[in-house]
């Protein structure tokens, strides 16, 4: 519902009507302000880390949502055409093997497929940066995809229920066709893009704790400075702990809050890029929610 | 009837199909997972063997393997001994080497511990961390559940009020302001505006709280509280990572879902209360917030409510396993010593697999059992409703 | 006869749903609402009755915001003594409250009557009686549909009966009532509303569909017939307008079509179905008599219509679902072509052979059977059709059931933007263009206004005589009697009539 405050035709009651992209925009300003102020008083080296780190983990979320998106969409096709074949033993086997896959939590999967890639490193079989992190995008997307496969089966029934598939079988149209371009593409892409939005936030918090915990460290031969820098990688710096560790002084000094940003700027600049991008993709998910009517 | 012959009878086929698939999946995690600690069990054993071979080479008195006199008059006599395998001698030099190494650098040789692997010691002390686990586990599920529906519920009837947000109508007092042309906003109406832009504040504050990752929260109040702390651990469970919120989220969503379903419609034309205001005559009592499965009567939001609680039942499973993530890594990041998941971490770093393994199985067994104990409840629902 | 007019506009997100001037609601009088599907007879009802949502939509009645309507005396008399029966059963009923429950909730908690409506709407009833039901809550598939819609109405007249005291303000709105009941169980329904309006002269709106209402009407009521008043609303150079339509061109209509005697035509057969078939362990039977002594098997004929009669519930959709291969029986027989199907016939067979190849079907529920989301012309990509199907062939194939001045315009709009009978028309359109032998119609005059389906019907007329075989299920049998020659009548009977099958139409 638009806010009642601004009416007409204005380009504010255009945003504030559309909440996720008004929440995009609170987004992208955000981090905007937050470039400028760290350009203006954070020092030059821990300026380009923090803004390899942000673009790192944004390549690695968008990594997440393309293979998530592949994989979930063959599953979930896969799993509906074998569910409606003759043969029910793939199905049942499939099934199967998703359902133990459900029960791992995602944090499990994705520092098992740490500790394989530790162990790459320390074999050299993987040596690049880019590599490591479609490494990382490809085990994070193994965690979470099975949200995408469920949305797409969850839409296939929805149709299935409806005369929609049976009208146009009965017409000829191919159920490959009637699956993937009539049900998915076309009466789908909403669902499915909010998905993928979710499912991009999942990998930020994902990619940023997991980081965060192997800096106790996987290995003695392998360390967070192998790793690409990313967020979490930064969060987990020992200059960034103290920085956080630094917050506590405000509890007992309210005063330091004058000196806080400017003085433990690393740490919170971390911080906050994680806390306040996972704020707002929460909103701008809720916000397509609502604009498209999924709920 | 038992609960367990219950599940035996024929009406309840469904419910025994899940179980024999969640059951089929223990034992297969079972099988892997002791065909995989076995095989690391086997590799340790040779690779002791191995070790203890090496040892007796690393115990000659008066030899040291760091100087190079040494090691060349060690080499000649392995030539002396072993005439011809010079292949061999050069791999025993590489393997006191690798031994010299591995006592230096790894720190599963310097905790003082045996290294034995999965012994029944370790399962005791493995125990006692997993009962804790799920205790802090069980209470911090209850606690989201019941208040995620206070939350949603609260969310929704605040929207049915069709209340602005504190920053639209500070915005509408600007705006007022200005178009009644007023040189300056009176006393009250700066008051107004400061204590709607405060509470503005402290919601979004406490916005950012619960989407806080757990580790930095604690490491924001590390000096001040101790943060080891089982209590500590279980606000943290609540309040951090995101799951309060995504959890009150869902079951907002199906409330909204829900209250735009024909049967609501059926319920106003039948004159039930379809006010949303607090405490009006035929609105709903604040204190129904308490009381929540029943507190609406007489109103249509008793069945909305009913019917999101029914439909939030199945999707509780997703959320539960979002939470086991949470806990996790808050048990990781925090490095709680003597925590099931922070030994997850050390036992890796050990190399000791076949331990890790075991707390892995420990916490898909968690996982599994929720979504067990999900299944039943929903499958109970399902039959009061006649399904 | 006094008369409220209403000044009628709703908009969602800047678009006009409806804008109407002048629709007259007759107080104290039954008021039959017609026109086509999607035009806006449910939402103006709704609006009136005071039940749209002011958060969705803008509404506004007589030049003022919806919100000061909702708080006037007359919106709240309405609110309090009236009652709105809603067209789909299915979503109307809480799924978690027993169906006795939902009949004793709110104001009906003390309003009587209910046995004796329950019992009037019941008797003589193909499935159990409603006693067995009373206790269930509500499922896709129990009740059944028709079960549905009479709770529903039964909770309007005990309302109407708790509310007599009050019954000039009152507002009595059915929409589309009978939509899901055979015409016996429909004629019971309308006895009941005609008595209780006589004992009461409440208003009453009821929207339908249904043109054989005005034959019922006119034929068994003649002495109500001045309270009763026949509306269509249509759209005339893109505005809304609501017009008093005259029962007697539907009946002068209808009689014409009887004046001409059908035979059945001896063409050669294109479709055996044996007579017995097994689904979801109940046997179902054909016959050409309506007590179902003597099973023969149902045929299709080249050029003919074959029309198959059943009360509500029994199984229609079931078997020509069965018939195309959707559902898989427990034993069924059918020869099409040269070809034998059966329960064994792999459903790759089906796809490869029989949809849209030898045989096709129309949905009822067009807004379910075509892709909202798709532009028209594309409603007939993947179609198996042999040769090019470019944009002349499928302006000309619209150009049979749209106007000609509407087609090119219609191509690049979107489905979810047609009018209800728009919808079901280009349904019937891309089945018939792929020209198979054989045509299954489920409904097809659902949704449209009487205009279109008298097109329908000419259509159906001139496709016969290019050699296709039509199989028809519809409850608007005094238009399909028209149609069809006695001949080629057949009727479905059901092993266990006290059991409904599930309802695979889904409503």
């Amino acid at each position: 519902m638009a806010t009642r405050t601004f009416t007409g035709n204005s380009w504010l009651y255009n945003l504030t009507s559309k909440k996720d992209l008004l929440w995009l925009t609170i987004w992208i300003a955000g981090l905007g302000v937050l470039w400028i102020w760290d350009a203006l008083f954070l020092n030059a080296p821990a300026f380009v880390r923090l803004q390899t780190a942000f673009l790192n983990s944004l390549l690695t979320g968008l990594m997440v949502v393309l293979f998530s998106l592949t994989l979930g969409w063959f599953l979930g096709v896969s799993l509906n055409t074998l569910e409606h074949s003759k043969s029910k033993v793939g199905f049942a086997i499939l099934s199967f093997v998703t359902d133990i896959l459900r029960s791992i939590p995602q944090i499990i999967a994705v520092l098992i497929g740490y500790v394989v890639l530790t162990i790459l490193l320390h074999k050299g079989i993987i040596r690049s940066s880019f590599v490591q992190m479609v490494w990382i995008a490809g085990t994070i997307a193994i965690a979470v995809f099975l949200e995408v496969a469920d949305t797409i089966r969850q839409r296939i029934d929805y149709f299935r229920t409806l005369d929609f598939v049976d009208a146009m079988l009965c017409c000829g149209i191919k159920e490959r066709r009637i699956m993937n371009v009539e049900i998915l593409w076309k009466n789908s892409r909403s669902h499915m893009l909010h998905k993928l939005i979710a499912i991009f936030g999942i990998s930020i918090f994902l990619q940023c704790s997991i980081d965060f915990i192997i800096s106790v460290g996987l290995s003695t031969d392998v360390s967070l400075i192998n790793f690409p820098m990313t967020l979490g990688n930064l969060l987990a710096n020992v200059d960034s702990k103290q920085d956080i560790l630094a917050l506590s002084n405000l509890f007992t000094e309210p005063g330091y809050v004058s000196v806080i940003f400017t003085r433990h700027l690393q740490g919170l600049s971390v911080a906050f890029c994680i806390v306040f991008s996972m704020l707002c993709i929460y909103m701008i998910a809720n916000g397509f929610v609502r604009r498209h009517k999924l709920a | 009837m038992s609960a367990f012959s219950s599940i035996l009878h024929k009406e309840n086929t469904g419910l025994r199909t899940r179980l024999i698939i969640h059951g089929a999946g223990i034992i297969l995690m079972a099988a892997a997972f002791w065909v995989f600690i076995s095989a690391v069990e086997a590799s340790r054993i040779d690779s002791r063997e191995s070790d203890n071979e090496i040892q007796k080479y690393l115990d000659l008195r008066k030899m040291d393997f760091g100087d190079p006199v040494d090691r060349t008059l060690f080499r000649e006599s392995l030539d002396v001994f072993y005439t011809g395998q010079t292949q061999r001698n050069d791999s025993v030099l590489t393997a006191i080497d690798n031994l010299r190494q591995r006592q230096f650098s790894d720190p599963a040789y310097k905790t003082g511990d045996t290294q034995d692997g999965l012994t029944w010691n370790m399962v005791r002390r493995l125990s006692g961390m997993y009962l804790q686990f799920i205790a802090v586990y069980g209470i911090v599920l209850i606690i989201i559940y019941l208040l995620a529906q206070r939350i949603a519920v609260y969310r929704f009837i605040k929207m049915k009020q069709h209340r602005e947000s504190y920053l639209t109508q500070a915005l509408e007092l600007v705006r007022n302001a200005r178009a009644n042309r007023i040189g300056s906003i009176g006393g009250s109406a700066v008051r107004k505006l400061g204590l709607l832009l405060a509470k503005a504040l402290v919601k979004g504050i406490l916005l950012m709280l619960l989407f806080t990752p757990a580790y930095v929260i604690a490491y924001s109040v590390k000096t001040t509280i101790d943060t080891s702390s089982i209590l500590f651990m279980i606000l943290l469970g609540i309040v951090s990572n995101g799951v309060l919120i995504h959890t009150a989220n869902k079951f907002f969503t199906f409330l909204v879902s829900e209250s735009r379903k024909g049967y609501v419609q059926t319920a106003v034309v039948k004159n039930l209360h379809a006010s949303y205001e607090w405490d009006a005559p035929e609105g709903i009592p604040l204190r129904t917030l308490l009381q929540i499965k029943h507190g609406f009567r007489s109103h249509v939001f008793q069945s909305i409510f009913l019917n999101a609680r029914f439909q939030f039942i199945p999707a509780l499973k997703e959320h539960a396993s979002f939470l086991v993530t949470g806990l996790i890594i808050i048990e990781m990041a925090l490095n709680i010593q003597g925590h099931f998941c922070y030994e997850l971490l050390q036992q890796i770093l050990y190399r000791q697999y076949d331990i890790a393994a075991a707390i892995i199985f420990g916490i898909f067994l968690t996982v599994k059992a929720t979504e067990i104990a999900i299944d039943i409840w929903e499958h109970k629902e399902k039959r009061k409703y006649g399904y | 006869m006094n008369e409220r007019k209403y000044h009628i506009r709703i908009a969602s997100e800047g678009r006009a749903l409806v804008a109407i001037d002048d629709f007259r609601l007759a107080k104290s009088a039954i008021t039959v609402l017609l026109g086509e599907s999607g035009i806006g007879k449910s939402l103006i009802s709704l609006a009136i009755a005071g039940l749209l949502d002011p958060d969705e939509l803008d509404v506004q009645i007589d030049g003022k915001p919806y919100a000061a309507y909702l708080r006037s005396q007359e919106a709240i008399d309405i609110r309090r003594n009236g009652f709105f029966v809603f067209q789909e059963p299915s979503s109307h009923l809480n799924p978690l409250l027993t169906l006795r429950a939902q009949l004793r909730e709110g104001s009906l908690a003390a309003a009587p009557d209910e046995e004796f409506i329950l019992k009037k709407l019941w008797q003589g009833s193909v499935s159990s009686g409603v006693e067995s039901i009373l206790d269930v809550y509500p499922k896709p598939y129990r009740p059944s549909g028709g079960e549905k819609q009479r709770i529903l109405a039964t909770m309007a007249f005990k309302k109407m009966a708790a509310s007599a005291a009050h019954a000039q303000e009152s507002l009595f709105i059915f929409d589309e009532p009978t939509g899901n009941l055979d015409n016996r169980l429909r004629n019971e329904f309308l006895d009941l509303l005609v008595e209780n309006f006589r004992n009461r002269m409440t208003t009453i709106v009821l929207i339908t569909h249904d043109y054989s209402t005005i034959s019922r009407f006119t034929n068994t009521y003649p002495t109500v017939s001045n309270h009763i008043l026949y509306r269509e609303l249509l759209l005339e150079h893109r505005k809304l307008h609501l017009r008093d339509f005259l029962p007697g061109e539907y009946i002068s209509w209808l009689e014409k079509r009887n004046a001409t005697t059908r035979t059945a035509q001896k063409t050669e057969t294109v479709l055996r179905l044996q007579p017995h078939v097994k689904i979801f362990g109940r046997t179902l039977s054909i016959s050409r008599d309506t007590e179902g002594r003597n099973p023969e098997p149902l045929l299709i004929r080249k050029g003919t219509v074959t029309y198959l009669k059943a009360p509500s519930g029994v199984g229609k959709t079931t078997i020509v679902k069965l018939m195309m291969g959707l559902i898989k029986p427990e034993t069924m027989s059918m020869e099409l072509g040269s070809a034998v199907y059966s329960e064994k016939t792999d459903r790759n067979v089906w796809a490869q052979h029989v949809w849209g190849r030898q045989m096709t079907m129309v949905f009822q529920h067009a807004d379910e059977a075509l892709n909202q989301n798709s532009k028209v012309k594309d409603v007939f990509n993947g179609l198996p059709i042999a040769g090019p199907l470019n944009e002349k062939t499928i302006v000309k194939s619209l150009s049979e059931l749209f106007e000609e001045e509407l087609v090119r315009g219609l191509l690049e709009t979107k489905v979810k933007y047609l009018s209800g009978g728009q919808k079901q028309r280009l349904n019937l359109l891309r089945s018939l263009i792929l020209r198979t032998d054989i045509l299954i119609l489920d409904e097809p005059l659902n949704g449209l206004d009487f205009a279109s389906a008298a097109k329908v019907i000419a259509m159906i007329e001139v496709k016969l005589q290019s050699g296709i075989g039509v199989l028809v299920i519809s409850h608007n049998e005094e238009v399909f009697d028209t149609l069809v020659a006695a001949e080629d009548i057949y009727y479905l009977h059901s092993s266990n009539p006290n059991r409904t099958l599930p309802d695979t139409s889904k409503r």
